[in-house]
């Protein structure tokens, strides 16, 4: 019979059964002293709700106080009243979508036959859009449509986007692409 | 969802169908595990074996594109069986309504059908009212024109043999799961539904809803804890974005956008407020003015008053008849007539049906806003497969956002409740919050309008753009404003408001001018209490069901279950006495926010009550809509087959398909229905590890290392026919375009019996694009599904399609 | 104070949060993996996956079954590995949790014979020679908190407590379970710290469910104690 160690807790756990355990407190006191460090311990602790699926779960999100400032950890927020400190996979992969080295951090822009980005700044990206809206908008904006009924909108242009958003951020989106004139304007919940 | 996630605990059945909560919704398994363990039955119909099938105690499998069929054969048992809940289907629901005489239903086509024109003369479908200008009612639900008996004999033809032949159901199932549902008829008794896009995806999208939500009324399950028809919606803030209407039919609120025939402020008022007749309904909707006066006044500030239509004509109008929606949108850009284009926080390139075609408008652009976190698609379409960046014009501007846990601001979750965050670390990098770079943006067009000459400057010059705080976006100020304020000092029901202080509720919101509010259903939301949505109070209500009134805020007026009027009998006492939402004490109520304060319909001696209002006030008729007259296909929901199906004929009826869904006709646009070329019945969904085109989730190692690879689940069966070994890689192809993935050969999918015949199943996830992993070769289950829609909403039909799959 | 999970496979919905938040509080790396016609991912634990939800499709007693099964070190209130190592400062068991822990000093020790010794199959070995597994979050029990897996857990699957107190819960989840199915059990609840309750037989959910489980044959010691232990009933062995 071959008799391999994977059986020994069986054994041991039957010859043991009636053993006190004292006798295990080692004094290990380098490793424990290590383990017992909490990486959380001097972060800032700030709350936030998870950004997949729309169940709405509360986070924590611990922030370094020192150094560069980044997430150290996001794990669920026990005080919500929802998921009561759980979260999924997706909601326990937080932190490493926040710091993530492939995220874009610079403004790129891709000029016409291009096969590149190229990195742009802010200002000048958004003075160009600007432009850009400006010709479109101008050069096709309907007045009156066929029948003479007053329409005021511009078909040249449209938005999608966005659910990922928060609603202070829709409502001006909304706002600002309807003052334009936009009439195609839809986004995640029509799909 | 009428209710919300803690609320399923409540329940005493749960059907999940349409959705795979499990996987889709994780934490919504919190509350089914503990309705279980109180005694619950879940109930998974799906047509593989998932995730949730996995902890259900009835499963049952169905045929992707049949749930009409499915369910119309439940409405059969209920009435057949009379398990429906009288009291309530008499009182609360317009199935004593009686129709008039020119409605008809007729080889599966209801009167009034066009075919020229795919559409219906729904005036053929109106109820007979009494000389007052009140629908006729029998609540004996006798007479043969009554909306109960049209129900019955409408669905009289569903028996479960033929259900059984077209859904693939097998009948001890559906005679099983029919039994155990209907059982939450009883008085007392509570059955929820949770779906999802496994609804909405698809040509009868709306009507397989409303079969549910007519199931709902017949068993009294609306408006009770525990009930409701609850949407589980995909994204984080996807409700609210809803709520503010980033789509082109509605403005903030629901309000409808005006059409080309709404020539000014009142004829748009007067063409969307709804007048009834009836002293006892509420007919909330008469409010409307009150709503859209006090939304332009948040667009236009002080530039809007009465002289100038409160700026009326400064917002675009839509051509009568013309639909503007996705599909429209991107059939546009393929044939070149849309030059500009904003993709803001969206991936079209991979979350579009027949996204080849998406991609290929994309070059048809002049230039391309992309703003996200992380280079994707849409983006970079330009260097994407089968694209030579040399050919390809179009400018992209790409806008890095930061990440949600990077700034401050609101989303409201699928039960409706606005829940604030807060800014943990600054945004990385260069990235900002979408709300800088659209007050950036909108600063820059002003400016530039401000400085030359151009079109109809009126709107962008009037657009109140006042939400920045040192030059930083502050989202206090636009939630402000969306709750909106009194502007000027003001006494309303009896109350003194000063001018510049924020409107309680939209109760007292006015159509003259003096108030403002972005959004009507958020008013309430930011008021002088403070910002409820950041509220954290634990307590719950007094029976514990879960509604933690103190938490958060949910729209409208923190009442956490919409339609409560109806949990209660017509004397104001719940139906159920241990899990009731709210009841009449004999002179106020108690309990969650009531849809209303009247009194109820009868007082405790069983004499009606003249100031009472009818259960379901936002209806104009005050009654909920078992038979609805609104909808363009049929005020009935009927089975139809998808546009591409495995079967010549629909087994129910003479239509193949939903004869007004909408069809496009381009080169771009092919179907291919009962073509053996693509023999194989297909549906895309969504696993727990990834999130939508899988941008926010296939660049996170964890992530990708559970999920790596696009794959195609089939059954063993398939497998065998085909050749094909568990985990090799296949080619999945439509008429459309083709998508390489790995075989999943599993138990979990089994065949179809479909009318005599063996009609075979796949499922896609659409989580992948080329972009990443880097392989290039795991894309989107997209470029496979057609671009048809649904009847009333144009939802895609990405949920039932037809495909072939090959070895590779 | 002496510490314990129960982990209820019927209420798993391979949601697999406690698979990346493990990963996540560790900061372990993520793997390369591929899809071999299968969800579970990576295909077993390593030295850099201490959580590992292991799928299984069965059909038993005519019914379609998925099984979960959330594998991980049960820290055995005797460990094996320990006794193995014999060497305190590479293995031992956390006095204030019994947790079982391992350090670097594992390296050089006979990884082969530890390995082997573990009647679950859980130790693995990196690169750098030494061998690694769940540490029961040791840093966070410590400090009041639950080990990231339970944490993360919603549905109640994943439990963790003061021993008693999960004994306790565990018989009670059995009796639930036991009325959907009638041979649920929990998995060697005298002899370990993660205490599995299954609805079938182990065998369907993973080859080393249970200690006697895997390709060797029961031992005549093995039997022996099977038979001076009361199987599934209420559990007395408190530690």
């Amino acid at each position: 019979m071959d008799v391999t160690r994977r059986h020994f807790i069986q054994i041991s756990g039957a010859t043991a059964a009636g053993l006190a355990v004292s006798g295990l407190g080692f004094d290990l006191r380098p490793v424990k002293a290590h383990a017992q460090m909490l990486k959380t311990k001097y972060a800032k602790e700030t709350i936030s709700i998870c950004p997949y699926c729309a169940v709405g779960c509360g986070v924590i999100v611990h922030t370094s106080k020192k150094g560069d400032g980044r997430v150290i950890n996001i794990e669920g927020d026990p005080d919500h009243v929802i998921n009561r400190g759980s979260l999924c996979s997706k909601g326990a992969s937080l932190a490493q979508l926040t710091e993530n080295d492939q995220r874009v951090t610079q403004p790129m822009y891709r000029a016409p036959y291009a096969k590149e980005w190229k990195k742009v700044s802010w200002d000048w990206a958004l003075t160009e859009i600007a432009k850009r809206v400006k010709d479109t908008r101008d050069s096709s904006f309907t007045f009156k449509n066929a029948k003479g009924q007053v329409v005021n909108h511009t078909t040249a242009i449209a938005s999608v986007g966005s659910a990922a958003m928060d609603n202070e951020e829709c409502w001006i989106y909304q706002a600002l692409m309807r003052a334009l004139g936009l009439v195609y304007i839809e986004h995640q919940a029509r799909i | 969802m009428t209710n919300h996630w803690i609320d399923i605990k409540n329940s005493d059945c749960i059907l999940i169908m349409g959705s795979n909560a499990a996987e889709n919704h994780p934490i919504s398994f919190k509350y089914v595990t503990a309705a279980q363990a109180d005694g619950a039955t879940l109930i998974s119909v799906d047509p593989r074996f998932t995730r949730t099938s996995s902890k259900a105690d009835v499963y049952a499998p169905i045929r992707s594109g049949t749930d009409i069929a499915f369910l119309g054969g439940m409405i059969k048992y209920i009435i057949d069986k009379k398990l429906y809940h009288q009291e309530y289907v008499t009182n609360y629901t317009n199935a004593a309504f009686i129709v008039g005489k020119k409605f008809s239903f007729k080889d599966g086509l209801f009167s009034g059908y066009s075919a020229k024109n795919r559409k219906y003369d729904k005036s053929t479908w109106a109820f007979d009212m009494d000389k007052n200008g009140v629908p006729k009612m029998d609540r004996s639900l006798k007479n043969s024109r009554s909306v109960f008996q049209l129900l019955k004999k409408h669905y009289s033809r569903y028996n479960t043999k033929l259900v059984s032949e077209i859904t693939g159901t097998p009948e001890k199932d559906l005679e099983n799961i029919y039994k155990i549902y209907a059982e939450t008829g009883k008085v007392g008794k509570a059955g929820t539904i949770m779906y999802a896009m496994g609804w909405t995806q698809h040509t009868v999208g709306t009507q397989n809803i409303r079969t549910m939500a007519m199931i709902q009324l017949l068993l009294g399950n609306m408006g009770v804890a525990g009930g409701g028809v609850n949407a589980l919606r995909g994204e984080s803030n996807v409700q609210g974005s809803t709520d503010h209407c980033l789509l082109w039919h509605i403005w903030p609120g629901y309000l409808r956008t005006p059409r080309s025939a709404d020539s000014s402020l009142a004829v748009y008022n007067k063409n969307y407020t709804p007048v009834s007749k009836d002293p006892l309904s509420a007919n909330w909707w008469q409010n409307y003015p009150k709503y859209s006066v006090s939304m332009l006044k948040s667009f236009f500030g002080e530039r809007a008053d009465s002289s100038n239509d409160f700026g009326y004509s400064w917002l675009p109008k839509v051509d009568d008849g013309k639909a503007y929606s996705w599909l429209d949108l991107f059939d546009a850009m393929y044939n070149g007539e849309i030059k500009g284009f904003f993709a803001w926080g969206q991936n079209p390139a991979c979350s579009g049906a027949n996204a080849n075609k998406n991609r290929q408008g994309m070059a048809n652009l002049d230039w391309m806003v992309n703003t996200n976190i992380f280079e994707n698609e849409t983006g970079s379409f330009w260097k994407g497969p089968g694209m030579d960046p040399t050919k390809i014009k179009t400018e992209v501007f790409f806008l890095p956002a930061c990440v949600s846990v990077e700034k401050d601001g609101s989303i409201t979750n699928s039960g409706r409740w606005m829940q604030w965050r807060y800014q943990g670390p600054k945004p990385l990098g260069n990235s900002l919050p979408d709300g800088q770079i659209i007050m950036d943006l909108g600063n820059k067009i002003k400016e530039l309008y401000t400085k030359q000459p151009g079109a109809f400057k009126e709107p962008i010059a009037n657009l109140k753009w006042d939400y920045l705080a040192d030059g930083a976006y502050d989202p206090h100020l636009v939630a402000k404003e969306i709750n909106g304020y009194f502007l000027r000092d003001v006494t309303v029901r009896g109350t003194d408001f000063k001018a510049g202080t924020l409107v309680p509720s939209f109760a007292f919101l006015q159509a003259d001018g003096s108030t403002s509010s972005g959004n009507w259903l958020y008013c309430n939301s930011y008021t002088e209490k403070g910002n409820m949505a950041a509220r954290r109070g634990q307590k719950d209500a007094p029976n514990d069901i879960g509604l933690y009134p103190e938490f958060s805020w949910c729209w409208p007026v923190n009442r956490r279950i919409i339609y409560n009027r109806a949990s209660v009998d017509p004397k104001g006492q719940p139906w159920d006495k241990a899990n009731w939402v709210i009841r009449w004490t004999g002179s106020k109520w108690e309990g969650d926010v009531p849809d209303g304060g009247w009194p109820p319909l009868l007082s405790a001696d069983g004499k009606p009550d003249p100031k009472s209002k009818h259960a379901f006030i936002m209806r104009k008729h005050g009654h909920a809509q078992i038979f609805g007259p609104g909808l363009n296909d049929g005020p009935f929901p009927e089975h139809y087959e998808p546009l591409e199906c495995p079967v010549e004929k629909n087994f129910m009826n003479a239509q193949r398909m939903n004869p007004t869904a909408p069809v496009y006709g381009g080169k771009a646009d092919e179907w291919a229905t009962c073509d053996p070329r693509y023999p194989y019945v297909a549906t895309t969904y969504r696993v727990v590890e990834h999130w939508q085109t899988g941008v926010m989730t296939r660049y996170q190692p964890y992530l990708l290392e559970m999920q790596p690879q696009m794959f195609v689940e089939m059954s063993k069966e398939l497998a065998e026919l085909r050749g094909i070994k568990n985990g090799e890689r296949v080619m999945v192809s439509s008429l459309r375009g083709k998508v390489e993935a790995t075989a999943i050969v599993t138990a979990r999918f089994k065949p179809f019996p479909v009318g005599g015949g063996t009609v075979h199943q796949v499922g896609l996830p659409w989580h992948f694009g080329w972009i990443k992993p880097e392989n290039g070769r795991e894309d989107s289950a997209n470029l496979l599904t057609p671009n048809t829609g649904d009847a009333n909403t144009r939802i895609p039909e990405t949920k039932a399609f037809m495909v072939n799959v090959t070895k590779v | 104070m002496s510490m314990s999970f129960l982990v209820d496979t019927t209420l798993c919905t391979a949601c697999r949060g406690c698979q990346v938040a493990c990963k996540q509080w560790h900061g372990l790396p993520a793997e390369e993996t591929t899809n071999r016609g299968s969800y579970q991912n990576p295909a077993d634990l390593s030295f850099d996956t201490y959580k590992l939800v292991r799928m299984k499709e069965e059909v038993i007693d005519g019914q379609m079954r998925w099984l979960f099964f959330p594998d991980q070190c049960r820290h055995c209130l005797e460990p094996p590995c320990k006794d193995t190592a014999g060497e305190e400062s590479a293995i031992f068991t956390d006095i204030s949790s019994g947790a079982v822990i391992y350090t670097a000093n594992t390296k050089g020790l006979n990884i082969a014979d530890i390995k082997e010794s573990c009647p679950y199959n859980i130790p693995r070995e990196g690169a750098d020679g030494t061998l690694a597994k769940c540490d029961m979050c040791l840093d966070r029990v410590q400090n009041g908190l639950q080990p990231a897996c339970v944490k993360t857990c919603p549905t109640g699957a994943m439990n963790f407590g003061r021993r008693e107190e999960i004994l306790a819960l565990a018989n009670r989840h059995l009796a639930a379970a036991k009325k959907k199915f009638p041979k649920a059990q929990l998995l060697d609840p005298g002899d370990v710290r993660v205490i599995f309750l299954t609805a079938y037989e182990p065998k369907y959910y993973h080859e080393y469910a249970i200690a006697s489980g895997g390709s060797f044959d029961v031992t005549r010691h093995v039997a022996l104690r099977r038979m001076l232990r009361p199987l599934a009933g209420p559990i007395s062995l408190l530690r």
